[in-house]
């Protein structure tokens, strides 16, 4: 398809996005929500940085990516849950129920193309919609506060792959739907099935839980935590990329069910298969400035020496605070550093109250080259050097990194409530009653 | 003269119900052709399995002899169907302007029809807040801006008053005389009548009778008959 005939299907969707009601609400929504995020959060970290004569907390705790980024840009988790999905579907289904649909599927250029055109302006819309994130960025800068470039980017890829992820599921489910109100439906219920996943999966280990690394919410939190995993962008591009493959089949109302149920299965076969391709890419970046997702450079060279398969088999239920410390503070870093790491959760309980004592509650074993350790830590230090021990390798000497400093700021959120709660509605409706105003309204 | 389209053989199933039923005809290059029939005759389903946009169960289609796959018929053909009530928010200008730049047509081509449609002072309005008549005055100049050799307008005179109709007949007429061919699904026999050149008679989905109004007054052998006698005697 020439890039004139495309450049004009891209403008027809940006007018169809512009006139939908739906969309305007998103834009009048977000300021607000992100306002009352970043002023929440912009008031805790103060508290938390040693305001109104409170005792200040450690100062290396205080990192802005954890105590307002991820707060503020948590309005965009919602808005790509409950807003983003019903422009996406209005956008499909308008064109279904109106019999435009008919016309566009004669139209030049292939059904790939055209749905091409209404992702990227959905994109383009949601970008749009990115800009009171943006403001916040501003304000918390203009209070002396501190950005770490790469994690703030790093984050604005995780919430972009999330919308990406939104708008997928939602024209699927409009493409596939006889209606609007049951594509809102079908996406919702995958919105809940996917929390049930996330919540049934936490630390069972396994294909569950491998499943549930790639939830909205489980992918968008590994960006949260600063970590860039090539597996989880391939991931959610494939996803992305089947849906709208599926959107394609079931728009093509030109064939027959049996050629869209056999072209549906034959997706689905080539989704599972890039996903187990993609799901064993372990290169992933620590974007964070506290480089809270790796072990000290020592220890990683000394990890990388280890070429043997290790076995860690922990008996902690799901539930246990141990298990979610054991998570974050360990197996996210091993995964980043040993090729072979295998990990079973072998608790019999939800909560660990009632295992008995001989089931060994509460052990973690390591397993190398034939050799069993045991031990009951979830402390860094003390998981590494049962690793050493197993591996045969000499502890590193502690190493003299530079410590993070931390970012404490005690400072109230000036002009945020005005900029939020009232100047940006007031834009979002002046802008959209300045554009219907172009258009006569019917009589 | 050689066939632009073959049609042979289209039979369509609505689950057990058979709504075209072994479905054959030609059309001839540069002729208008009406397919006429009552309404539940099944002219809207065989334009929409001819456009590609529903598949048939069996038959095939023919361009100049070479079979025509369903994803290459929006080169041969555009169908433009009834009652449809596309972009709604936006203007009559916006949507003309559309279909011109994305076939490549000129200024010129789109405002030729302006005036024969009575659009000038529809231009600003919105689709969703035109009248049936309107929205039909619209939808016809839209597929009169396509450029395939083959257009297919279903029911293009519904909505319309008798002067419209007039009109919109010698907007027809005019436009089949620079080489295109029309296909027009009609359920008004007398319009039908008067507008076209041959007619395919469709009765619950079967061909009842093809040719020009002469040609089916002799197989009906009633030589005075108008369309409407010649419909009844055939069905």
């Amino acid at each position: 398809m020439r890039s004139l005939k495309f450049r004009q299907l891209i403008a027809k969707e940006w007018r169809e996005l512009l006139a939908s009601r739906a969309y305007w609400l998103l834009l009048l929504m977000i300021g607000p929500l992100v306002g009352q995020a970043f002023i929440t959060a912009v008031k805790l970290y103060a508290e938390a940085s040693g305001s109104g004569a409170g005792a200040a907390a450690l100062p290396q705790a205080l990192t802005p990516l954890d105590g307002v980024l991820v707060p503020t840009f948590g309005a965009y988790d919602l808005a790509a849950t409950f807003f983003l999905p019903f422009v996406a579907i209005r956008l499909i289904s308008a064109e279904k129920q109106s019999g435009a649909l008919k016309l566009m599927l004669q139209l030049p250029g292939s059904i790939g193309a055209k749905l091409a055109a209404k992702g990227l302006v959905l994109l383009a819309g949601w970008v749009v919609s990115c800009v009171p994130a943006f403001v916040a960025l501003a304000l918390w800068k203009s209070y002396g506060g501190h950005l770490h470039s790469p994690e703030t980017l790093n984050l604005l890829l995780g919430h972009l792959l999330r919308a990406m992820l939104s708008i997928g599921i939602a024209v699927a489910a409009a493409a596939l739907a006889e209606s609007a109100a049951s594509a809102a439906i079908v996406t919702l219920g995958f919105t809940v099935g996917t929390w049930a996943l996330d919540f049934i999966a936490a630390g069972r280990g396994g294909l569950l839980q491998q499943l549930a690394n790639y939830t909205p919410t489980a992918a968008l939190r590994s960006f949260e935590q600063g970590l860039l995993r090539l597996n989880t962008i391939v991931v959610i591009l494939v996803i992305v990329f089947s849906t709208f493959a599926l959107a394609a089949v079931w728009l093509n109302t030109g064939r027959t069910l049996r050629h869209r149920l056999l072209s549906t299965l034959a997706l689905a076969a080539i989704l599972v298969v890039l996903m187990f391709g993609a799901v064993s890419l372990r290169t992933s970046w620590d974007l964070t400035e506290n480089r809270r997702n790796s072990f000290p450079a020592a220890d990683e060279a000394a990890l990388r020496q280890i070429r043997e398969p290790l076995h860690i088999t922990v008996i902690l239920a799901p539930e246990d605070p141990r298990l979610t410390d054991f998570e974050q503070n360990v197996l996210t870093k091993l995964r980043r550093n040993l090729s072979h790491l295998e990990v079973k959760y072998t608790a019999g309980s939800q909560t660990g109250l009632f295992e008995g004592s001989e089931d060994h509650y509460g052990e973690i074993w390591y397993e190398m080259r034939g050799q069993k350790i045991m031990d009951r830590s979830t402390i860094e230090q003390v998981v590494l050097e049962q690793i050493y021990k197993l591996g045969g390798i000499n502890p590193p000497a502690a190493s003299e990194e530079a410590e993070f400093p931390g970012y404490p700021l005690a400072v109230q959120p000036v002009w945020a409530a005005t900029v939020f709660y009232g100047v940006w509605p007031v834009m979002t409706i002046l802008t959209w009653w300045l554009i219907r105003r172009k258009v006569p309204q019917p009589s | 003269m050689s066939a632009l389209l073959t049609v042979e053989g289209i039979t369509k199933y609505f689950n057990q119900r058979r709504v075209l039923d072994d479905v054959s005809f030609s059309v001839r290059p540069g002729e208008v052709l009406g397919l006429i029939g009552p309404n539940g005759s099944g002219k809207t389903t065989l334009f929409e399995c001819l456009a590609g946009l529903m598949p048939a169960n069996s038959g095939v289609i023919k361009s100049n002899t070479k079979e025509l796959p369903p994803a290459k018929r929006k080169e041969a053909l555009f169908y433009l169907p009834d009652a449809i009530f596309p972009w709604a928010e936006q203007t009559v200008r916006w949507v003309l302007d559309f279909f011109r730049k994305i076939y490549e047509r000129s200024e010129q081509d789109a405002s030729a029809l302006v005036e024969p449609l009575r659009l000038d002072e529809l231009m600003k309005a919105r689709i969703g807040s035109l009248s049936k008549g309107e929205r039909k005055r619209v939808l016809l100049a839209l597929g009169l801006l396509t450029p395939q050799p083959l257009l297919m307008l279903d029911e293009p005179f519904d909505g319309l008053d008798l002067r419209q109709t007039r009109d919109v007949m010698t907007l027809l007429k005019a436009h089949a005389s620079t080489g295109r061919t029309l296909m027009l699904s009609i359920h008004q026999l007398i319009d039908a009548g008067r507008v076209c050149d041959r007619l395919v008679l469709l009765s619950a989905g079967r061909v009842v009778g093809e040719g020009s109004i002469s040609d089916l007054q002799i197989r009906t052998r009633l030589p005075e008959a108008g369309v409407e006698e010649i419909f009844l005697a055939l069905t």
